[in-house]
């Protein structure tokens, strides 16, 4: 339960106290680090970042190419965008490096991350602490208002990484093909048993495929026993709560896509597979790439964007600095421009990503929080007025178990381990 | 013949030495530095002990035999299958003027590299391809794309489609090469008429009297197309399937994993890979004997006709699918980097609009520059050794050694996925931190033997009287070579250039692997967005992958004759 | 049955240009010579004659094969017999190979004792299992020679089949090849450049330049 009352859209009842404290950061956050960030600057400028990211999306990829101009504009930094098709690449080179005693010149220098990844490099002290907080435009994210930008899934950041971006788990589906998308989870069951064949998820570990485990998980669970899933798993809670989950997978993945033999390894080819239209129904964490998608045609105009009315996950995704970045100063003058306002209002632009600001609009002049206006709303965007409860991230541990139990239950006809 | 000691000259001498060192020791240096650690041995793990570990792991991976059948059944069913509609179309068309034009059709694709034949196959065959597309709805009632698993079948049957199509022209072009040689296709075709006077129908009179003696001409392409098949990483990335994957592709994974302790799994899969792609060459040796044995009765058991009629239209059809097929997946990729919306099942999409390219070239510029620096950088240097050796051949007046001959096609032999990786720790030891000279290097060892092949020919059959005269005239051997011969060549070597570009720009694995995955190229960003979620996007970088050799090689063609004009004016 | 190889009016073109034009009838045992400068079109004739005519010629007229007209019927179904002046034997089998190759499929042993049997007859007895590349010209001559003459043709076909021969073995050779003709009694057309060929022929000459038939 601690975690789902820090979360934002669960404080309502702290306004107050947040109101008095912002007005108590705004005095001091800046202030004190005024000096601390003109030598940071000073050092970082005119050098080179190694910016591991994952690289699959080439709305996203475009993003980090207009990020790079402008560093190098700015600051005259080189920011090299090392695609990776899974972010686990980027922490076990960092693991590796440390084992091999490499502790000043890491080959990775920022990060994009969170989660599971964040907690596992967390855990093993791979990530520079407090620099995050010193960022001069943190503040812009009212951390007092939004404790949110310090909390990855559930895990304090302890300064260790910088909010880039927010996100809640969306579906959409194909208008053309079914006029009646599921809305709640049961119904999701009988509409595929409708639709045969016509909706899939990413195979886990996928960050979408474990999103919707989740979901599931969450959804399946009687609120009576939700605060468990808060909690680090045990033996004893995952025999009450698990059960559910199988169960309803079990009836679930013979309507699904290839009758649930085969899954996609990750959201890309499942946004490919609507476009094709073999799948009528699909997920995505960021709401904004099914408009942009539309616009540039990969995805056909009869898709709707929606929010299951049980509820949508939500997170948060950041950028961290490994212990032995070699350009340390350097990555972090790029987080700060990346939490910018002309960076994350281009951000959240439906044409360039789409992804939802980390900023509070609140903290900016007029003029700054226009630049973050939705021209038009797009057909195939999410409504605005969507009303679907939030639901907050599990407790890690609970992510590694569902991991494991689904590879063992679905999984050992169609994945190797670390192949694929 | 009295040699002159200027620089040169001495510069000339060495470099067939030079050559050889570049082309041994990194790749015997690079089967090394699999073998060690195959065995254990990693200093940078603390692995100092020899031990069996690498192999145990390997042997008890879920799937190991799964990916080894994969590799050797795929390996062996393309080969077979291009070698036999090759055969069948020279059969067919042997007295046909068909058969040039089935060259000409199919030639172009000899120049596309294997990732960029891939995506244009995957697009063809998956359930909303353009062939689903084009029988649907009116044949097939769908509405809807069907649920069938193509690409990625768990069968390897995408992969032997996708290996075969692109070897299947090579195995032509080496045959129909073989032909154009003056005294054996005069005989061979005066042989296939009279075995047709002696009332044999043509197509057995091909298979008795001529394809045994052309067979020993394409032993060496076809074992080349076995080993690349058994070895290769691109076809199965895009075509294969992922649970499990062909056993090079899980080692490329394994030596990728930056969980260390992951590359002696790896390095004793390469080892693994090695001794496959050697079974099958003997294999398939031994398979030629066998057939030869087994033939030598029905040769000349006096039979004329096995169903020549049938097998003819069968060869006619399997070649009118093959050509529909090429045609087929180049303008899917060609529709499909201009398609606006497209719904399943329409044949064409509902508007066509450039913004696909646009955005692509905008992204792609980087990766354009490394492209080109890196094939022009390393074809340079192979043009320049490869002359150099040349010209050393000729002051020494004898060619270079059979030994020698043999260490220049090592690497087009070897498995790159079993050397490769010892390389990269090679350059890991001597600490070359610089991604794009290693990259420039590693490309240079596949560039060079296709360089070498291509200018050895032409360099050899050059009137030696040319360089006499101009000695006589008191021309140094520096201005016979760069005045005299040089500018004589000015074609071949174009050609020669067009190739190396073309081979090097085709590369996945050198570029992917000595460069630590920081230098991208059209290529690696092609493989990567094969899986990716734009088709649009996708295509336009198979089409570039495309367009850049087939530039060069215009421009090869192009700027000789450019050349001759400006001279002749002048 | 008496054999008879029948040219019905034949007119070649090519493109546009008259190349030659014949009307003749060969009776078995018979040598019809054609004489004649090179590109008067005597290989043209001969490629017409096995229905191997590139596209880029045009023929009128037919060709009768004992009775029967074989005009429009594929080379490998006409039974006429082909000698070159190269010997061409086939490199990948041996000298019994190549004549089990020409004949027809039957018993084995059968086969083998007429190889053995033909090869003695010649003066090759013994060589069955020789590599033909390591035979002398003129006995590479006479295995090509018993190649055709073991396939049973009806008709045979002679394209300056002895240019290639030193004078004494050509002598020789021809002797053989025309007694072999006349003792199977079929007809033949022989092709040369050379006038001890068409004299030695003893049959009816066509020049093809002049176009003028004359007899020996």
């Amino acid at each position: 339960m601690i975690f789902s009352k820090c979360y934002p859209f669960n404080c309502q009842k702290s306004r107050f106290w947040a109101i008095i404290l912002m007005l108590l950061a705004i005095s001091w956050i800046p202030t004190g680090s005024a000096s601390d960030w003109q030598e940071v600057v000073k050092k970082g400028e005119n050098s080179t970042v190694y910016f591991h990211a994952w690289g699959g999306d080439p709305q996203i990829n475009k993003y980090i190419e207009w990020l790079a101009d402008q560093v190098k504009q700015k600051h005259n930094i080189d920011l090299h965008h090392i695609k990776l098709t899974d972010t686990s690449e980027a922490v076990s080179r960092v693991l590796a490096e440390k084992s091999a005693g490499n502790h000043h010149n890491g080959k990775v220098d920022l990060i994009w991350i969170n989660g599971a990844n964040f907690a596992a490099m967390a855990q093993h002290g791979l990530l520079t602490p407090n620099w995050a907080e010193q960022l001069p435009n943190f503040a812009l994210t009212n951390p007092i208002k939004n404790p949110a930008v310090t909390l990855d899934f559930g895990v304090p950041t302890h300064g260790m990484e910088s909010p880039w971006g927010q996100a809640a788990l969306t579906f959409y589906y194909d208008s053309q093909a079914t006029q009646s998308p599921p809305y709640t989870l049961q119904d999701l069951l009988s509409w595929s048993a409708k639709n045969s064949g016509r909706f899939t998820y990413p195979k886990p570990p996928d960050f979408i495929g474990v999103s919707f485990l989740k979901y599931a998980l969450i959804s399946l669970t009687p609120k009576d026993k939700q605060h468990l899933l808060y909690q680090a798993a045990t033996k004893e809670t995952a025999a009450i709560i698990l059960p559910k989950l199988w169960h309803y997978l079990d009836a679930l993945h013979p309507n699904l896509w290839r009758k649930g033999r085969f899954f996609v390894s990750n959201s890309t080819a499942l946004r490919r597979l609507m476009g094709d239209t073999e799948l009528s129904l699909a997920l995505t964490f960021s709401a904004a790439e099914v408009p942009a998608a539309v616009e540039r045609y990969d995805l056909p105009t009869s898709i709707r964007s929606y929010d299951m009315h049980d509820g949508s996950l939500s997170n948060i995704h950041f950028v961290a600095i490994p212990y032995n970045a070699t350009q340390s100063n350097s990555a972090q003058i790029v987080a700060n421009f990346m939490l910018s306002v002309p960076a994350q209002a281009k951000k959240q632009q439906p044409s360039v990503w789409g992804d939802q600001t980390v900023l509070d609009l609140s903290t900016l002049s007029t003029e700054q929080a226009a630049l973050f206006n939705q021209t038009t709303a797009h057909s195939s965007s999410l409504t605005v007025s969507s009303k679907s409860p939030s639901l907050a991230e599990p407790h890690p541990s609970w992510v590694a178990l569902i991991n494991q139990q689904w590879l063992m239950r679905y999984g050992a006809k169609s994945n190797m381990q670390k192949v694929n | 013949m009295i040699k002159s000691r200027d620089f040169f000259t001495q510069a000339v001498l060495l470099s067939p030495k030079l050559l050889m060192a570049l082309l041994i020791l990194p790749v015997l240096g690079g089967l090394v530095g699999v073998l060690l650690p195959a065995f254990g041995y990693i200093p940078a793990l603390n692995k100092m002990s020899f031990s069996l570990e690498g192999f145990t792991a390997l042997f008890n991976t879920p799937g190991f035999c799964q990916m080894v059948l994969l590799s050797i059944s795929s390996a062996l069913a393309s080969t077979l299958l291009a070698f036999v509609i090759t055969t069948l179309i020279l059969a067919c068309y042997f007295n046909s003027p068909w058969l040039y034009r089935i060259q000409r059709l199919l030639g172009p694709i000899l120049v596309i590299p294997h990732a960029a034949a891939a995506i244009a196959i995957s697009f063809l065959i998956t359930p909303s391809g353009m062939i689903s597309r084009l029988f649907s709805p009116w044949l097939t009632a769908w509405k809807t794309p069907p649920d069938w698993l193509l690409p990625h079948d768990s069968w390897g049957i995408s992969m032997i489609l996708g290996l075969t199509l692109k070897e299947l022209p090579f195995l032509l072009l080496m045959a129909l090469g073989a032909l154009s040689q003056a005294d054996l296709g005069a005989k061979l075709r005066a042989q296939h008429k009279i075995a047709m006077s002696l009332g044999y129908c043509p197509m057995t009179a091909f298979f008795k009297v001529v394809l045994p003696n052309l067979y020993p001409f394409l032993r060496l392409p076809l074992l080349a197309v076995l080993a690349y098949a058994s070895a290769n990483v691109e076809i199965p990335l895009i075509l294969g399937p992922n649970a499990p994957p062909t056993l090079a592709v899980a080692i490329m994974h394994w030596f990728n994993d930056v969980d260390l302790t992951l590359r002696i799994k790896a390095s004793a899969g390469a080892i693994i890979q090695l001794v496959l792609t050697v079974i099958l060459l003997v294999s398939w040796w031994l398979l030629e004997k066998l057939t030869k044995r087994v033939s030598q009765t029905s040769i000349i058991n006096g039979k004329r006709d096995y169903a020549g009629h049938l097998v003819m239209r069968f060869t006619h059809a399997t070649t009118f699918i093959l050509i529909s097929c090429v045609v087929l997946s180049l303008a899917g990729l060609v529709l499909w980097s201009f398609a606006g919306y497209w719904r399943f099942p329409a044949s064409l999409p509902d508007q066509f609009v450039t913004m696909h390219w646009h955005n692509a070239l905008m992204q792609m510029h980087t990766s354009l520059i490394n492209t080109l620096l890196i094939g022009f950088a390393a074809t340079f240097i192979a043009i320049i050794f490869a002359l150099f050796t040349l010209e050393a051949e000729q002051q020494r007046a004898q060619s270079l050694s059979r030994f020698a001959s043999l260490v220049i096609y090592l690497p087009m032999l070897i498995p790159s996925i079993a050397f490769l990786f010892g390389l990269v720790w090679l350059q890991e030891q001597v600490n070359s931190q610089h991604a794009l000279f290693n990259v420039i290097f590693s490309h240079l060892l596949f560039v060079v033997p296709y360089v070498f092949l291509s200018l050895a020919s032409s360099y050899r059959r050059l009137d030696p009287r040319f360089a006499n005269l101009a000695a006589s005239l008191g021309a140094t051997p520096a201005s016979v070579f760069w005045r005299v011969k040089l500018p004589m060549l000015m074609s071949p070597i174009c050609i020669a250039f067009a190739l190396g570009l073309a081979i090097s720009f085709s590369q996945y694995l050198p570029t992917l692997l000595n460069g630590g995955g920081r230098i991208d190229t059209i290529t690696t960003e092609a493989v990567t967005l094969a899986s990716g979620a734009s088709r649009r996007v996708s295509s336009v970088y198979a089409l570039m992958q495309m367009l850049l050799p087939a530039l060069a090689f215009a421009l090869a063609w192009f700027i000789p004759k450019l050349l001759n004009k400006y001279q002749h004016k002048a | 049955m008496n054999s008879l190889l029948a040219i019905k009016q034949l007119t070649i073109w090519r493109q546009q240009t008259q190349l030659l034009s014949i009307d003749e009838s060969i009776q078995g045992g018979e040598i019809l010579s054609i004489m004649g400068p090179s590109g008067s079109g005597k290989s043209t004739l001969l490629n017409w004659l096995t229905g191997m005519l590139p596209h880029q010629f045009r023929a009128q007229g037919s060709l009768f094969l004992n009775q029967q007209d074989i005009t429009q019927i594929p080379s490998h179904q006409r039974h006429i017999g082909l000698l070159y002046q190269d010997p061409l034997l086939f490199p990948h089998l041996s000298v019994a190979g190549n004549i089990a190759f020409a004949m027809p499929n039957g018993v084995k042993k059968h086969r083998t004792d007429k190889i053995s049997h033909a090869l003695e007859q010649v003066g090759l007895g013994g060589l069955e299992q020789r590599n033909p590349a390591n035979l002398s010209g003129g006995q590479q001559a006479r295995v090509a020679l018993l190649r055709v003459l073991l396939s049973e043709p009806k008709a045979i076909l002679l394209d300056e089949p002895f240019s290639k021969l030193d004078s004494q073995l050509r002598q020789e050779t021809r002797q053989l090849v025309f007694n072999q003709i006349r003792e199977h009694q079929l007809p033949a057309i022989m092709v040369t450049h050379d006038q001890s060929d068409t004299d030695a022929a003893n049959g009816k000459v066509i020049n093809l330049s002049s176009q003028e038939n004359t007899y020996a």
